[in-house]
């Protein structure tokens, strides 16, 4: 299993430190992490990837200037871009395409894309070899999260792990740490949405201490911590420093 | 459980508008719609809706013929829709009282709303006061300035007003709050949308509570003249009020013409002007014409008018607009001062800053030839005083 996916925000703190960064999660046994693509109007975010996004806004991290810089790049865990909509619209599907063919993107996480909404330009990218990747929020139903897992389905499991994973949104609001969470309910869901497929599971959304990381880990998902790893790389932590101590460690 | 959406998310031949919102607001979006439908169905519901309309609303609201600023401007008759003496002094006050009877029926205890004006704000925090709900309005830094009488009034009906620091505090940024706040309390609470605009149903939800304006309007343009008039006008920033007064005019042979802010220039940034200005995109959980740069971030918008002051157009406008059934033009900051005064001076009338733009477009509108209009005045501009103060230097 995947013990950890990290979150970063392209552009945050530069896109020159990239490549670096990169290099560095694989090193430290990152399989895969995801990569947020800078937006203007981030609906499903909280203050810190807000702030993250408009700091890298700021220093010119244009969907265009991060895809280029990622091209070439393979020292990398495998990427999973996490983005809003309107960008990859604009680019377009086969552009878009194109664009990442040399990056080490292998799934896309579009915030607000339902599935239906786009289906040619999702499954242009679908057999391009970029699925969009299944969201499953507190809300969704069991019914619903069964035809989400159908409509944006399993490759199998010769794929990797970015491109086959489902998200359950561990509960309801933005991202970004919130106060300790219950994991009980986290834990109900798990087992529910175990009942309906054996895709892997990564659970985000207010996760940030090694404690918690390890009690979903031990409940067979994979904890994603995000906001709080902007947060401390954006204060100068290094990320060795702060993914040594969450990749390991028990419940 | 509602598994899918019963009623069309799209909007004309490039099938604006949909859905795109965050897992999250899913069920909450369908669960929405299928108690929108039921309430339809429901007699009970068009009853209660009837009498708070004319309870506390106080509607139907009058048309007014303004002869004098008619025969100013060289038109033969002009005829006002007054959704400016409605109960809080704007057409907003129609959405969001029955939004708010919506929520209740649905078993919500809170309410949350975004402003950009105000009127949206005070319009919700006044029917969540009537009804009982909890409210909060989340309202950007600049339309706080900008509006103050309204945050004022707002609080006076027990409503949280959350300032909204992001961006260029406007109305766009009230709404990312909004939405993010909703996503916080789907459980318990509902999303007051005041535009016609966000992931479906809220454009059809909010349309359909609006064209209470054109139904009556044409009625009583039809019973005070025997006739239709050449043009129907009104102003539009996401286009609840553009809607709510076009859309019973679709069936009619005349010209429906929507003005959008023109603000203070034709470069990017400095208007609100999505027809010549916007490209196709997605925003606030519907595709619809976006004021947007080559990267696809939303650009910078620039009106006098904050109710104007949206970088996008509802999907359902913006799609009668491309197939045709709807004329758009713009109207800058200085011709939307101009108007006021007129109107002021002519009829003893202070409209709102966004009905303002539609005003300053009939000088344009009787150049052309045309002789009888039917003018949506959206809103009262009390509000508005310190700007027409220091802007007219009265």
């Amino acid at each position: 299993m995947n013990p950890l996916l990290p979150f970063l925000m392209a552009g945050d703190p530069s896109l020159e430190a990239l490549p670096g960064l990169l290099s560095e999660a694989r090193s430290l046994g990152i399989e895969a992490m995801e990569l947020g693509l800078p937006h203007s109007d981030p609906i499903a975010d909280g203050p810190v990837l807000q702030a993250a996004a408009q700091r890298a806004i700021g220093r010119g991290a244009t969907p265009l200037r991060v895809l280029e810089a990622l091209a070439g790049i393979t020292d990398s865990p495998d990427v999973i871009l996490f983005t809003y909509l309107n960008p990859l619209l604009q680019i377009g599907a086969r552009r878009l395409q194109t664009l990442l063919a040399p990056t080490p993107v292998k799934a896309l996480l579009v915030v607000d894309l339902p599935f239906g909404e786009e289906p040619a330009f999702e499954a242009d990218l679908r057999a391009a070899g970029y699925p969009v990747v299944p969201l499953l929020a507190p809300t969704t139903t069991l019914e619903r999260a069964r035809q989400i897992l159908l409509e944006r389905p399993d490759p199998g499991p010769g794929a990797p792990f970015a491109q086959r994973f489902a998200y359950v949104v561990a509960r309801l609001g933005v991202t970004g740490t919130g106060q300790a969470m219950d994991l009980g309910p986290v834990s109900a869901r798990i087992q529910q949405l175990r009942t309906i497929s054996a895709r892997p599971l990564a659970v985000g959304f207010g996760l940030s201490d090694p404690r918690s990381l390890a009690a979903v880990r031990a409940l067979g998902a994979t904890p994603v911590v995000g906001s709080a790893l902007v947060q401390e790389l954006a204060s100068g932590r290094g990320l060795s420093d702060m993914l040594s101590g969450r990749l390991v460690g028990d419940a | 459980m509602t598994t899918g959406f019963s009623l069309s998310s799209r909007f004309g031949t490039q099938s604006l508008g949909g859905c795109y919102a965050p897992e999250t607001l899913m069920q909450p979006l369908l669960d929405l719609e299928a108690a929108f439908r039921a309430a339809l169905a429901d007699p009970a519901f068009e009853a209660e809706l009837k009498t708070e309309l004319r309870n506390f609303v106080g509607r139907p609201t009058p048309l007014t013929p303004a002869p004098r600023l008619a025969a100013k401007l060289g038109l033969k008759a002009l005829f006002l829709k007054r959704e400016d003496l409605t109960h809080t002094g704007a057409h907003k006050i129609n959405n969001a009282l029955a939004q708010a009877i919506l929520a209740r029926r649905m078993g919500k205890t809170e309410i949350i709303a975004e402003t950009g004006a105000g009127q949206h704000g005070v319009a919700t925090a006044a029917a969540c006061a009537r009804l009982g709900l909890a409210c909060t309005v989340y309202m950007g830094v600049t339309d706080m300035a900008r509006q103050a009488p309204n945050v004022a009034r707002m609080r006076l009906f027990g409503t949280r007003v959350v300032p909204v620091e992001a961006g260029q505090g406007t109305l766009k940024e009230a709404v990312n709050e909004a939405l993010r706040a909703w996503a916080g309390s789907c459980d318990r609470a509902h999303y007051i949308l005041g535009s016609a605009l966000g992931p479906h149903p809220f454009p059809t939800l909010v349309r359909s509570f609006q064209t209470v304006i054109g139904e009556e309007a044409r009625a009583q343009v039809l019973e005070q003249s025997g006739a239709l008039p050449e043009v129907v006008l009104a102003c539009a920033g996401g286009g609840s009020n553009g809607l709510g007064l076009l859309v019973p005019f679709l069936g009619d042979a005349l010209r429906r013409v929507a003005v959008e802010a023109g603000g203070h220039g034709m470069v990017l940034g400095e208007h609100a002007a999505r027809l010549d200005g916007g490209r196709m995109g997605v925003l606030h959980g519907c595709k619809t014409l976006l004021l947007q740069d080559e990267h696809g971030h939303t650009a910078e918008t620039a009106s006098i008018s904050a109710g104007l002051d949206y970088p996008a157009l509802g999907p359902e406008l913006a799609a009668l607009v491309l197939d045709r059934k709807v004329e758009v033009r713009r109207a800058s900051d200085d011709e939307a001062l101009l108007g006021a005064r007129q109107l002021c001076e002519a009829e003893g009338i202070l409209p709102a800053l966004e009905s303002s733009h539609a005003l300053a477009l009939l000088p344009a509108l009787a150049a052309e030839g045309v002789a009888t209009i039917l003018l949506g005045l959206s809103g009262r501009g009390d509000k508005d005083l310190s700007t027409y103060q220091a802007r007219l230097g009265i």
